[in-house]
């Protein structure tokens, strides 16, 4: 029986460092998922918004809908805003997706292949501890040789030699790994903290790009602040006869028999051509769902600025497109904090959203769309602000503007 | 196919062909046109609507459980070394907030996305079939007028020598006659009725969509938001500054530089 030697020290990083390596290929196929997924869920919301406005627009030589339903003016006022919403969310999407794929997917890609290299380390590691137990195995075999012959003895000098060899070998690689597995596993927690942080911020601010978007098209036309029970009943309140009215349609009926439908045309009308569809469904549609029809509540128009309730958005990841180069270029570079991406103080111009009449002295009146060049700001949207448009200077509310 | 129907469908082709070469005249039907174009269109955006309205609900699911999965393996990293720093705590709280949301999406979302949404989808889709099984029907009864009336006019301009002949012919023109009629007018008059009510039928599902969509970004950016509590002050300035970025990269290089990394 050989012996096989096991170090239980190694052993236990070599464990953990099986799982970090199971971990990165997790995380690099999951980060796919959850990119695919959102954008598939940005597609498919624009699609879902188009299809439903053409559903919602005159065929052909349809004419006037809303006037023939009353009770769906408002949706029918609205699938375009929707629509368009909805396709400005999807294109608002894609720079967030590239961020993941070259912050988040790139480093996690790099992770694993630094970890193909420890794995290689480890391989060979396997590899000395193999010659070590065999050349100690041999040669305590013929150490414990009674008769030595002279060809042992010869031996047993060159194995002592290679076994020394291997020895060293091993000892050296072996704490090698035990030095710096430990120190490997610290540095994949720190990798992974920033790694979590951006990506975090990633997720929130998609959230927070879908939550503003729509809540800016529902504000004032929907109210959205119901639990997800209230939607279905609010549904089945809203709901019309109409479905009844479809099934009573005689086309959505099935087929039997062509015959039987003769016969039973004839029963009913002698022959006579004029009775065809079972009711006069079309004369009634109007009428009928409209008294079913209950007002939309119509919350108050948010004072401008209104999305306070989430006044806290992810932060912007400020470094626009020059930081995607200059980070790319950062890549090879050894890391000391780059001077790129500097936080936005060369953004001193920030674009009105509301107009702002001045109340008091000293207030920086403009119209939406007017640029202002920023004098001082606080980290608060919701403070007073300073700046100059032209040679008027004045505070105005900071959350009247968007960054420029 | 029934011996009958074998025989029709021959007949059937037969007109068809005589059509095409002009030797049977064929009825323009332009009320009948003019509808089921529209009807073709509607069943079109139905099906899409659909098809988008459950991708839209799938991927709801596959991101919110995706983000459960992806916080598990976080999970993983900081159990490597330090099962109590800041980080760790914060990835648990992560994964109790995408878990959160990922429950609650299946219990709050998923039944009245279903009422509100699929299922008005999947009844209107379900008619669809049988329309156009009346629709083909009609085609094929209107071969079979078609061949009839050419068959009674071939016969007015060249008697035959049997007397009985043409009034059989007339009797099977008639009947042809008023089979497709009632067909035909039946979906004249029913298809615009169809294609009126998707209006009132598909209206309230427009406002719960939104509120649904609404409520997801809502739920989503509220649950995840609550993480930041567990993140250290500077970590949010860190992002936009991308000095994250920066730090990840260090540390890939610092693991570069390892002995076991060098493959020496």
């Amino acid at each position: 029986m050989s012996k096989k030697s096991i170090d239980p020290e190694f052993e236990d990083y070599a464990r953990r460092f099986t799982s970090i390596e199971d971990a990165t290929e997790k995380l690099i196929k999951d980060t796919k998922a959850y990119t695919e997924s959102v954008s598939k869920l940005f597609t498919h919301g624009a699609q879902y918004a188009q299809h439903f406005a053409t559903v919602f627009h005159p065929m052909q030589s349809e004419y006037n809908l809303e006037g023939k339903h009353p009770e769906a003016e408002h949706t029918i006022q609205n699938v375009d805003a929707y629509e368009a919403a909805l396709q400005e969310l999807k294109s608002a999407l894609a720079p967030e997706l590239e961020l993941i794929e070259s912050r988040i997917l790139g480093p996690a890609k790099e992770l694993q292949g630094v970890m193909k290299m420890i794995r290689k380390t480890i391989t060979k590691r396997e590899h000395k501890l193999t010659d070590y137990d065999r050349y100690n195995n041999s040669l305590t075999k013929l150490r414990d040789k009674k008769e030595k012959t002279l060809n042992d003895e010869k031996n047993l000098f060159k194995l002592e030699q290679d076994f020394e060899q291997a020895s060293n070998d091993y000892e050296y690689i072996n704490t090698t790994m035990k030095n710096e597995l430990p120190r490997f596993m610290v540095q994949a927690t720190q990798f992974v903290d920033p790694l979590f942080h951006s990506f975090f911020y990633m997720q929130l601010n998609i959230f927070y790009l879908m939550l503003e978007k729509l809540h800016g098209f529902a504000d004032g036309k929907y109210d959205v602040s119901v639990s997800g029970n209230d939607i279905a009943a609010d549904y089945e309140n809203k709901r019309t006869d109409a479905w009844e009215k479809i099934e009573a349609l005689g086309l959505t009926q099935r087929i039997v028999s062509t015959s039987k439908m003769v016969q039973s045309r004839r029963a009913v009308s002698g022959g006579g051509p004029t009775s065809l569809s079972r009711s006069a469904t079309s004369s009634t549609t109007g009428s009928a769902s409209s008294a079913t029809a209950p007002a939309f509540k119509k919350a108050p128009p948010p004072p401008p600025g209104a999305n306070s309730t989430y006044s806290a958005p992810p932060p912007p990841y400020s470094p626009s497109a020059s930081a995607a180069s200059s980070a790319a270029a950062a890549k090879r570079a050894p890391p000391p904090p780059p001077p790129l991406k500097p936080k936005p103080k060369a953004a001193a111009y920030v674009v009105a959203v509301y107009d702002f009449v001045p109340q008091a002295d000293g207030d920086l009146g403009f119209a939406a769309g007017d640029r202002i060049e920023l004098v001082e700001r606080t980290d608060s949207a919701e403070d007073w602000w300073t700046g100059r448009i032209g040679d008027r200077q004045g505070v105005f509310p900071g959350n009247y503007v968007q960054e420029a | 196919m029934s011996w009958a129907g074998f025989k029709k469908s021959v007949n059937r082709a037969g007109t068809t062909l005589l059509q095409k070469t002009g030797q049977i005249e064929r009825t323009v039907d332009r009320d009948f046109a003019e509808e089921e174009a529209k009807y073709k269109t509607y069943e079109k955006e139905c099906q899409q609507l659909q098809k988008d309205a459950k991708g839209y609900l799938d991927a709801m699911r596959a991101m919110t459980s995706a983000q459960g999965r992806l916080a598990d393996t976080i999970g993983v990293f900081y159990d490597a070394a330090d099962k109590t720093s800041e980080g760790a705590m914060a990835a648990h709280a992560y994964k109790r907030a995408v878990d959160d949301l990922d429950s609650g999406l299946g219990r709050e979302m998923d039944a009245p996305y279903r009422t509100t949404v699929m299922e008005p989808l999947g009844k209107m889709c379900a008619y669809f079939p049988v329309v156009n099984e009346h629709i083909s029907k009609r085609n094929k009864k209107l071969l079979d007028y078609d061949s009839a009336r050419s068959k009674m006019n071939k016969l007015i301009a060249k008697p035959s020598e049997d007397p009985t002949k043409l009034p059989r012919a007339q009797q099977e023109f008639d009947d042809t006659k008023e089979v497709f009629d009632m067909l035909n007018e039946q979906l004249i008059a029913e298809l615009p009725q169809l294609l009126d009510l998707r209006v009132p039928f598909f209206d309230p599902s427009f406002e719960a969509m939104i509120r649904m969509q609404c409520k997801f970004a809502e739920e989503g950016y509220e649950k995840l938001s609550g993480v930041q509590r567990y993140f250290a002050d500077n970590v949010r300035d860190d992002y936009a500054a991308g000095q994250l970025d920066a730090q990840v990269e260090g540390v890939l290089q610092e693991m570069r530089e390892l002995t076991i990394c060098g493959a020496s």
